[in-house]
């Protein structure tokens, strides 16, 4: 089976995670690029070793306050500067997000199972909100061999994209306010019978119930689709067995989101 | 300089340093860190007579200096962990203590029954926190009379120490720690998470409910050492928010002759490793002859 990534072809999964390291780093941006959404970029003392896209880091805050690393999603990586791009959602993002330039970081990197390439005629790319920060890298990776299709909730979160607008991007916003008017699922669905017409591999990344719709669309012919989920984490390295996930193995269904995941086959778990 | 290495049970360990029960996977997942031999002994995820699913999420929950977990015993099962995880312990030749747990007194006897004694076997922990479904759900380890009769069953088919991990959501601890010593137990470990929740004030409800570890139980777990270790004749290993290797001595210095490190390994992956140094750093600033020495030294 032809993969498209060297190093994946040389260097199995087990050895890719064998790779982790924690590495010090130094903040060099956190701007926030659309209402709640910062862009965080860290410039790493050491390399990171080579990622998959789909993998995460664990960060650990520089705060009193908060304790327990928090898991993003590598959103790019360009030696020696990581970049990630999250939303506030709880206290640590909220930490996160008031940090400032020249803070260090300690960041163990690269994390768990990334997105699985195999040969394909077209790669689907979907995501929704915050989750073109799991599939970001992905889109950088494939260029113009895939079709991404990315949905918001309003004009004002296209920010999320700009790093990616030299290339076709199909758009939706739940308030119609920019591109499709309605959800991403929805959009794409008005697309699937012609990219159907070829042999196609859907990756995604985005809410629960983004990739419920999913699921319910792609139930009839299952097409091949990989989902990159998300769960609160405490130690990110498959020590504690705190970020499962429901898989429809009968003989061990929970299976750790850190280790396992993050990026699942869509018709192995449970949404 | 000093020596580090501990006997327990017979046996001796490199050093006192061990993770708490399932903070550490099956072992293998922070090998890609560092290797389990720098542990003193590794402690096995809690096992069971048969493979156990766990709870559904959430399962963590970050608290002020603390972390609440509700896994629900989630493990592979006593006989698949030694069909697939003992070999590297094999091939390290680091010790282990196994912990284990049971719904019914049968479930924790078949359970000990499966284990055999080994050389790098060197005791067995029973979690005595688990509810009893035969007596209305109240937990084993809450009722001195429940914790003599388990243990004595327990000891009664294994060759093997056994160790009784007690839960601090008792009464009167001492009286819970004699019923075991009663029923010939061969050492505690102290001590594991204190029952807690979260309310999330925004929706009105309790998103989890399970075990408080970390910073926020070390005073709590320090008193149960020095309490149990000055009032029986069998080692106590102290566990509960151990973070670097101060934290480390001050229980060893209230009575502790061994530690468990849990919490602490999910914000810094090495802070096993570094205990370890740290323990040595000091016994050399110290010109202390070995760990053994300082052990109970704080009790005057």
């Amino acid at each position: 089976m032809h993969r498209l990534f060297a190093y994946a072809s040389v260097v199995d999964q087990r050895e890719i995670s064998r790779a982790m390291n924690d590495i010090e780093g130094k903040i060099t941006t956190n701007d926030e690029v659309a209402p709640g959404y910062y862009l965080l970029k860290v410039k790493l003392s050491r390399p990171m070793d080579p990622f998959v896209p789909g993998q995460f880091v664990m960060i650990r805050v520089p705060d009193r306050d908060v304790f327990l690393r928090r898991p993003f999603s590598i959103y790019d990586y360009h030696r020696p500067v990581l970049s990630l791009l999250y939303k506030v959602v709880g206290k640590g993002t909220e930490i996160l997000s008031k940090t400032g330039k020249n803070e260090k970081v300690s960041v163990l990197c690269p994390l768990g199972k990334g997105f699985y390439l195999q040969k394909r005629q077209e790669y689907v790319i979907l995501s929704g909100g915050i989750g073109i920060a799991g599939v970001h890298a992905l889109i950088r990776r494939l260029g113009t061999r895939s079709s991404v299709f990315f949905g918001c909730a309003a004009k004002k979160e296209l920010a999320l994209i700009k790093e990616i607008d030299t290339l076709p991007v199909s758009v939706s916003t739940l308030d119609g306010s920019y591109g499709f008017h309605g959800t991403v699922v929805d959009l794409l669905s008005e697309h699937l019978t012609t990219l159907r017409e070829k042999d196609i591999e859907i990756f995604a990344c985005g809410p629960a119930a983004m990739l419920k719709a999913l699921r319910r669309i792609l139930e009839k012919d299952k097409t091949p689709c990989q989902v990159l989920l998300e769960e609160r984490m405490a130690c990110g390295l498959g020590l504690c067995f705190g970020c499962v996930t429901k898989t429809v193995d009968e003989a061990e269904p929970y299976k750790r989101v850190c280790k396992e995941g993050p990026v699942f086959d869509l018709w192995e778990v449970c949404l | 300089m000093g020596s580090l290495s501990i006997k327990l049970f017979g046996k001796t360990l490199r050093n006192p340093v061990m993770n708490a029960s399932g903070t550490l996977g099956y072992g293998r997942e922070i090998e890609p860190l560092w290797g389990v031999e720098t542990l003193g002994a590794y402690v096995t995820k809690g096992l069971s007579l048969n493979p156990h699913h766990g709870n559904p999420t959430p399962r963590v929950w970050e608290e002020q200096r603390g972390l609440i977990n509700s896994i629900g015993l989630q493990n592979v099962g006593v006989d698949r962990f030694f069909d697939q995880y003992f070999p590297l312990f094999q091939e390290k030749k680091t010790p282990i203590i196994v912990n284990f747990f049971g719904f019914t007194e049968e479930e924790y006897i078949a359970c000990a029954e499966k284990i055999r004694p080994h050389r790098l076997i060197i005791a067995l922990e029973m979690n005595l926190s688990c509810p009893n479904v035969k007596q209305g759900g109240i937990s084993f380890g809450k009722d001195p009379d429940l914790v003599h009769d388990i243990v004595m069953a327990v000891k009664r088919v294994t060759k093997i120490p056994v160790i009784a991990k007690l839960t601090p959501e008792v009464k009167n601890l001492k009286e819970i720690a004699q019923g075991a010593y009663e029923a010939g137990v061969d050492g505690f470990t102290l001590l594991n998470t204190i029952p807690a929740m979260v309310v999330d004030v925004e929706k009105r409800t309790i998103p989890i409910r399970g075990g408080l570890s970390g910073p926020a139980l070390k005073p709590v777990a320090l008193k149960a050492v020095y309490e149990i270790s000055t009032s029986f004749p069998v080692p106590v290993i102290g566990a509960g928010g151990i973070m670097d290797h101060t934290d480390a001595l001050s229980f060893l210095l209230a009575g502790a002759k061994a530690l468990q490190v849990g919490t602490a390994t999910f914000i810094d992956p090495y802070t096993i490793p570094k205990i370890v140094k740290g323990l040595e750093e000091y016994l050399k600033r110290c010109r202390c002859p070995s760990i053994g020495a300082i052990v109970g030294a704080a009790r005057g």
